[in-house]
């Protein structure tokens, strides 16, 4: 093909009008499958409660509270865990 | 055989490179040296700049047998991975490994952010014809506008082999420089009420459409464009690799270590191109000025067609997601994000414009799949090559028909 401006824009409006119909076909097509495969969310899974004995209780905030304090750089009495809380 | 010290220590020294250095070997180490510290230094494409500043630099040593051209050295091994397209189909197929297509398929529309982005490539097309280019030169400079390396150096390896340096140096050094190239053109070509929208939030999309998806686009795509295969089929792959579920090794050896090996072979086999007889020409620097032209317009492209979006939709599509339609993945998403989110420290445009990114590259290689349409030996891709001497000339696979039928005879 002969190099010339004319020709380039020739060319240019041909390609550009094939991406546009090629990117309109797959944005139908997606449409499509999305109408006909929509999401479904998994069921929650039923939420566990562990039911801690005092003893069992008193070892994790031990053990966290000891982790935090080697984190924050403080001693174990100058902060205290209030609230502990398992999903 | 006798060795006298004087005609010793003279041979060793006409052996050294030394004595074969010319200027324009001079000038290319310089250009090397130039392209690592970029990498190194202000972090520009480091993954790609470094083994291509690299290879630059072995390829311009004389006698050390690296440069591409060079039969049987160790960098012309690797470029024939370029010039029988093998290196950047699979570096698609390492994108498609990690490219997500979940916020496209939610929001399917900003496929056309992705193909508007591609005016770039034809102004640039353009622009490379004024100038003196070929047809096919100016294809191959052009999609440096679709901001894909690998598409780059694919469709150069294809319509201008001896392009080939220039385009790839231009392509990876203006994709490294998006965060400074886009934010300007974006704020010009947008109010702050605009830079302001919030989008909503994407829709989620069954598993099965997501596997469903790379085989329609293979299907649609590369029977529509069979020039593009290599690199959409490898696209569509890898990410078929990520999306089903069944294939968990395969897809991390494709995202991780194999787009990093063929990730230094390409950038090698590349800077093994740039040879002082290949980049020291005027066409150097027109396709330098060029790409950047190239980058200008696709962000622009893109831009303007999310203001139209914008507008057609009453003003709920953030124009800003529109420059991420030049692929850059995922550099031009997260331009856009922080172009919002300067606008508007609440806004979060990331995943919005993840869409129109991925589009960007399917919008790239069928860009390019056009200009192979047009300007590609298609005489060539009617047959494949393997079965080529078998075709034309029926006598061996005649003869290997008949042997089966003989065998089973019996």
């Amino acid at each position: 093909m002969e190099a010339s401006v004319p020709a380039a824009v020739n060319v240019s409006i041909l390609a550009i009008s094939v991406i546009f119909t090629v990117l309109i076909i797959l944005i139908f097509t997606i449409k499509t499958l999305v109408k006909l495969m929509p999401y479904q969310a998994l069921p929650a899974a039923p939420a566990r409660k562990i039911v801690l004995s005092a003893p069992e209780q008193d070892d994790q905030v031990a053990a966290i509270t000891a982790s935090l304090a080697a984190h924050m750089g403080k001693r174990p009495d100058e902060f205290r865990i209030i609230n502990i809380q398992s999903h | 055989m006798e060795f006298s010290f004087s005609s010793s220590a003279s041979k060793i020294a006409h052996s050294t490179a030394f004595a074969s250095l010319e200027r324009g070997d001079v000038i290319m180490l310089g250009v090397a040296c130039v392209l690592v510290y970029l990498a190194i230094w202000k972090k520009f494409e480091p993954l790609l700049l470094l083994p291509m500043g690299f290879g630059c630099l072995l390829a311009n040593i004389p006698k050390s047998m690296m440069a591409s051209t060079d039969s049987g050295g160790l960098l012309n091994f690797f470029y024939q991975g370029i010039e029988h397209e093998v290196l950047p189909p699979l570096i698609f197929m390492g994108v498609g490994a990690l490219t997500d297509f979940g916020p496209l398929l939610a929001n399917p529309s900003t496929f056309l952010l992705g193909a508007a982005a591609q005016v770039g490539v034809y102004t640039t097309l353009i622009g490379a014809v004024f100038l003196g280019f070929n047809m096919q030169e100016a294809s191959a400079i052009g999609i440096i506008g679709g901001a894909d390396g690998p598409t780059s150096i694919f469709l150069a390896s294809k319509l201008a082999p001896h392009l080939l340096a220039p385009i790839a140096v231009a392509a990876y050094s203006y994709m490294s420089l998006v965060p400074l190239i886009q934010p300007p053109i974006m704020k010009l070509l947008t109010t702050e009420k605009e830079r302001k929208i919030k989008m909503e939030q994407l829709k989620p999309i069954s598993q099965t459409v997501k596997i469903v998806f790379p085989i329609v686009v293979t299907i649609v795509c590369c029977l529509m464009l069979p020039g593009v295969t290599p690199l959409l089929g490898m696209l569509m792959l890898g990410n078929l690799f990520r999306e089903s579920g069944v294939t968990a090794r395969l897809h991390e050896t494709a995202e991780t270590h194999l787009i990093n090996i063929v990730t230094i072979l390409l950038a090698l086999a590349v800077g093994s191109s740039m040879t002082a007889q290949s980049f020291l020409q005027w066409e150097t620097i027109k396709i330098i000025v060029l790409g950047l032209l190239a980058f200008t317009f696709a962000t622009a492209g893109g831009v303007i067609f999310g203001k139209i979006m914008c507008k057609y939709t009453g003003g709920r599509v953030n124009p800003l997601i529109g420059s991420a339609g030049v692929s850059a993945v995922p550099m031009a998403a997260r331009v856009s994000q922080k172009v919002g989110s300067e606008a508007d420290s609440s806004n979060f445009l990331l995943m919005h414009a993840m869409g129109p990114n991925v589009a960007g590259v399917i919008g790239s290689a069928v860009a390019a799949g056009v200009f192979l349409s047009l300007f590609g030996d298609v005489s060539s891709m009617d047959t494949h090559a393997a079965l080529a001497p078998v075709i034309g000339n029926p006598e061996p696979g005649i003869q290997a028909i008949a042997t089966v039928v003989d065998a089973i005879k019996q």
